[in-house]
């Protein structure tokens, strides 16, 4: 059982970064301009990030474990998005002129696993999910499960091979734990976030790996805390409850709380959030944290509450 | 005089690691005597009837059981020469001072050690039939990070023959001292990461699961290691270590 001063600390964590993203988006930030066509110069610029809010924004819904007022926020968060990504025609746009591209399904899974739907992307998909060529992009391990659990949330068939698709990852050939690096951190989060869809799937990932996780993840967040790398640290938080029962204790969740600001922003590492001229910079550097603090705060919840993800 | 201090310091942190270098090569050789009496030349037996006896003295004391290592792990009485000494260096020199509670209980188990490697020897110390100290504080009082930062400062405990309180901690903690040995790699400090790879070695061949591959961490510590000779026998006591099978006596 998760201790509840930890939920506590989880819930106002969240709460907090959530009124950030919010804040931040809703008052212009994160804003695809209206001639952006579908082959983005640069979609780490704002198609990215605004696709994380979604994300985020998503599993507060889907998971059902916050209050009215936040619950009303995510809401909000998914409609401006979901607008600004016209409705869905501009993955679909993407999707039809990108066959093999991941991103726009992967996009629209967060906004489909809570019922928006696009008829005529549903049915592009179908069509290129025949292709073998969407099923042999060369991609690294994780993003291979990416791809399988984006196809899972849409409702796609073929089911991929699953343990398959969980072996040819770092985390699958359960590594020497000394030997990961900043970046593997991520591709091990990111192992567990899709083979487990976003902790609403526990037992989907492989014992082995399961057991491994238990034993190596409190080293690894002690080492990324005591390097202030809050986003990775918080990734890490996330895997812990996607997992099962946590095993870090409360520790990580101090510490995140401990350097978040008033206004709820998560600094991204450093003991002070740097800190821009302009704004809108500020915001881009610290939205993913935010969205991590988010999505660890909700699945941390869900999960001590049961799991069980209820319709949104 | 701090340049007298610095001097004698740097005397004594030579003896030690010549004295480990000596230690190294017999455990590497399977057994050999650390202080090889009767040999002739600039080696230590020589040293110690000149005036370089007191900062050895001090290195025997300071490696303390490790000095018996090699015998003690391939099954062999211990080295009288070495004894000889390691028990004269206990009778020259006082027991160091800590400036801590947990630096103090430290020492008085590395000193524990020492005197019961010494027992089994004609060299035995006065406080021979003296109770080991008090069991330190687990990993459920300090977390396994502090815990296993001071096993690592206990290694020289981590060897065939010996038994007590620090060792029923590694028995039934060994995924903590795995932990530990993780962590200090990470954080690139392979001096305390081959001190708790040591002590997985010992509790893998004790017959405990051991939650770490250990192999590899030593191989890696073989290249990103201090280069020192103090780890480089710890390394070595580590392999010799992960090389016995479960060793008969000290399985419970």
């Amino acid at each position: 059982m998760t201790d509840t001063q930890v939920l506590a600390t989880a819930q106002q964590l969240g709460s907090r970064a959530l009124a950030w993203l919010h804040t931040g988006q809703l008052g212009g930030f994160d804003r695809i301009e209206d001639n952006t066509i579908i082959d983005l110069a640069d979609p780490n610029d704002v198609y990215k990030p605004l696709c994380e809010a979604a994300l985020a924004a998503s599993l507060i819904l889907r998971d059902g474990v916050t209050g009215a007022h936040d619950a009303r926020l995510a809401r909000e968060l998914l409609e401006a998005s979901w607008a600004q990504l016209r409705c869905g025609d501009l993955l679909y746009e993407r999707q039809l002129r990108h066959v093999t591209v991941i991103d726009p399904l992967e996009t629209y899974a967060h906004f489909a696993r809570v019922g928006y739907r696009h008829p005529a992307m549903d049915e592009l998909l179908e069509s290129l999910g025949r292709l073998r060529s969407v099923h042999a992009v060369e991609i690294p391990g994780n993003r291979q499960l990416a791809l399988a659990n984006a196809r899972r949330i849409a409702g796609l068939s073929p089911a991929p091979d699953w343990p398959a698709l969980a072996q040819a990852t770092w985390l699958g050939a359960l590594s020497e734990p000394w030997t990961i690096a900043w970046v593997i951190g991520y591709h091990v989060t990111h192992t567990v976030f899709h083979l487990t869809d976003w902790g609403a799937r526990p037992e989907c990932l492989p014992e082995p790996m399961h057991a491994y996780l238990r034993d190596w993840l409190p080293v690894w967040l002690d080492v990324w805390l005591e390097t202030e790398q809050w986003d990775l640290a918080g990734e890490l938080l996330i895997v812990d409850s996607c997992i099962g029962e946590p095993v870090t204790g409360r520790v990580g969740w101090d510490a995140l709380a401990a350097v978040q600001q008033p206004d709820g922003l998560i600094p991204r590492d450093g003991a002070t959030p740097l800190s821009y001229d302009d704004p809108e910079d500020t915001f881009r550097e610290h939205e993913h944290t935010a969205v991590v603090g988010v999505v660890a705060a909700t699945v941390a919840l869900s999960r001590a509450l049961g799991g069980a993800p209820v319709a949104a | 005089m701090p340049f007298t201090e610095t001097a004698l310091r740097d005397e004594y942190a030579a003896a030690v690691e010549q004295f480990s270098g000596r230690t190294l090569d017999a455990v590497r050789d399977g057994g050999g005597a650390a202080v090889p009496v009767g040999t002739t030349g600039p080696d230590v037996a020589t040293d110690l009837d000149g005036p370089a006896r007191r900062p050895l003295l001090a290195a025997a004391r300071v490696l303390g059981a490790n000095l018996l290592a090699p015998q003690l792990l391939v099954g062999a009485p211990p080295d009288e020469a070495t004894a000889a000494l390691l028990a004269e260096a206990r009778r020259a020199l006082p027991v160091p001072t800590a400036g801590t509670e947990a630096g103090a209980l430290a020492i008085a188990w590395q000193d524990w050690a020492a005197r019961c490697v010494l027992a089994a020897t004609p060299h035995p110390d006065t406080g021979a039939a003296a109770p080991p100290p008090p069991a330190p504080p687990g990993p459920a009082d300090l977390g396994w990070q502090v815990w296993s930062v001071r096993m690592a400062q206990l290694s020289v405990l981590a060897l065939p023959g010996l038994d007590g309180a620090v060792h029923d901690a590694a028995r039934a903690h060994t995924l903590d001292l795995a932990r530990g040995t993780v962590r200090a790699m990470l954080r690139r400090d392979p001096t305390t990461a081959v001190r708790l790879a040591r002590w997985l070695a010992w509790a893998q061949a004790d017959g405990r699961p051991v939650r770490l591959e250990v192999e590899p961490v030593l191989d890696r510590i073989g290249f990103v290691g201090d280069g020192t000779a103090r780890s480089g026998l710890e390394l070595a006591v580590a392999r010799a270590l992960l090389t016995r099978a479960p060793w008969k006596g000290a399985q419970r």
